[in-house]
């Protein structure tokens, strides 16, 4: 097939400029190995300045509480603690300052599910549609229900179920008893083959109370991919709807819609239309279209 | 409704098991502990396990199978514990984990053999377990229930055996 001279021929847009970069991504990929990594030696390294899982972190003299686990527990004893306000508050704040960024750069579970989707069929990990505006309502739902099951059965199943804890405390326990943890290891794995063969990555998206819980409290001052329209010159489907690990398109995106602040389709947007802090000039033609930076002097 | 559920769920499965020092009543424990892992992370003898399916509600909870690996009573993980699920307890004698109870028919001392194996083995020595006039060992209030007796009873089965307190309620 030969190319016709209608292929070449200019858009009424510019081309892109700039090349995808690795700049969040890199950093992500070795946060997320090291929590894991971590977490793998922890109970052997005889370390005392961090203990507990992600439910319940321990670091140096800081207490940390992940917010929906500590919320069923209260729940669940139907009572209030300095506890739950002084533990979970850290965290919190966290959430609201930069959204869940536990899931998509510390979470172990998140880490396990992201290597499990590159497992999937071809076919099933395309995202239809706008796949981040039905899971809002699952994900605002399962979190309600983790809730009431707690009060009505007296058992805090956001910490009991949460991925995250599950994934942290299988080293641990299996260095207390010196052998395979049947219950927190059967059930980390049927959650896992739920991510590989299920609803794609479900699990983070939309039914992991912590994950859920963090997404809600994201604030609108918070840090996240930010959109300036008049840069963009990508058609419908960009580099950054393709970079997104959840298939949001990040120029349409809401504040509550499950972003993680991966910060994946920030590193591929080749014209610097989404950005994180500081707003990209309003005049694009000043930009280099392309090739390397001016030499300095 | 949640109280006769949760009471009923409870019933279906094993007695509840033998608690770290410092730990609250049963049912405020089950809903207050997180699973969290910090006290079984912190024990130093491996006595903390998590319980398994067979503690129904108490599932991933923490629990001392005190013919594995008794609790010395360090008292290390009361405090760490996040939700208070433990009190933060620092003193042996308020651990308040249970009772040990002497099977008669077992114990060596009963049946006029010289053994006071458990007496040696009792950290609250002298205060926990006493020797009667015939030299019988015999449990006082004082028993904590750290399980020390238990682990190292020589009778086959073990003669002298903790009650959690649990199931004294």
């Amino acid at each position: 097939m030969s190319l016709h001279p209608g292929h070449l021929a200019t858009r009424d847009k510019p081309p892109p400029c700039r090349a995808a970069s690795q700049r969040f991504s890199r950093w992500r990929r070795a946060t997320q190995g090291s929590t894991l990594l971590l977490y793998l030696a922890l109970p052997f390294a005889g370390m005392t300045w961090v203990t507990g899982t992600l439910v319940a972190l321990k670091l140096g003299p800081v207490d940390l509480l992940e917010p929906a686990a500590a919320l069923s527990a209260a729940l669940a004893a139907r009572t209030v603690g300095w506890w739950l306000l002084l533990g979970t508050a850290p965290v919190a704040l966290l959430a609201a300052a930069l959204g869940p960024v536990y899931c998509s750069w510390f979470c172990p579970f998140g880490f396990l599910s992201e290597a499990l989707d590159r497992l999937r069929p071809r076919r099933w990990r395309r995202w239809s549609g706008q796949p981040w505006v039905g899971v809002r309502r699952v994900r605002i739902s399962a979190l309600a229900a983790f809730f009431a099951l707690s009060l009505g059965l007296g058992l805090p199943l956001a910490a009991l179920l949460a991925p995250p804890r599950l994934a942290t405390a299988l080293p641990l326990e299996a260095h207390a008893a010196r052998g395979i943890p049947i219950v927190t290891a059967s059930l980390l794995a049927a959650i896992l083959a739920f991510e590989l063969l299920g609803p794609r990555r479900l699990v983070c998206r939309a039914l992991c109370p912590a994950g859920a819980l963090a997404n809600l409290l994201r604030a609108p001052f918070s840090l996240r991919p930010r959109f300036a329209e008049e840069r963009c010159r990508c058609p419908d489907i960009a580099p950054c709807l393709q970079a997104c690990p959840w298939g949001i398109d990040p120029r349409e995106m809401r504040l509550h819609d499950g972003c993680t602040t991966c910060l994946a389709c920030v590193d591929r947007c080749p014209s610097g239309a989404l950005f994180t802090l500081r707003r990209p000039s309003r005049d694009p033609i000043r930009e280099p279209i392309s090739g390397p930076p001016p030499l300095a002097g | 409704m949640s109280g006769s559920a949760a009471a009923f769920l409870r019933g279906l499965v094993a007695p509840p098991p033998l608690r770290p020092p410092g730990a609250l009543d049963e049912r405020a424990f089950d809903a207050l502990c997180l699973r969290c892992g910090r006290c079984i992370e912190v024990c130093p003898h491996a006595a903390l396990r998590p319980a398994g399916l067979g503690a129904g509600y108490g599932l991933g909870t923490p629990m001392i199978e005190p013919r594995r690996e008794p609790c010395w009573l360090c008292m290390k993980c009361p405090p760490v514990c996040p939700t208070g699920a433990l009190r933060p307890i620092h003193e042996p004698r308020d651990a308040d984990m249970g009772r040990a109870r002497v099977f008669e028919a077992g114990c060596y001392a009963f049946q006029g053999i010289l053994c006071r194996t458990c007496l040696d083995a009792c950290p609250l020595q002298g205060e926990a377990i006493r020797q009667d006039a015939e030299l019988r060992p015999a449990v006082t209030e004082r028993c904590v229930g750290c399980g020390l007796c238990e682990r190292h009873c020589p009778a086959p089965g073990s003669a002298i055996r903790v009650v959690p307190r649990g199931h004294r309620a």
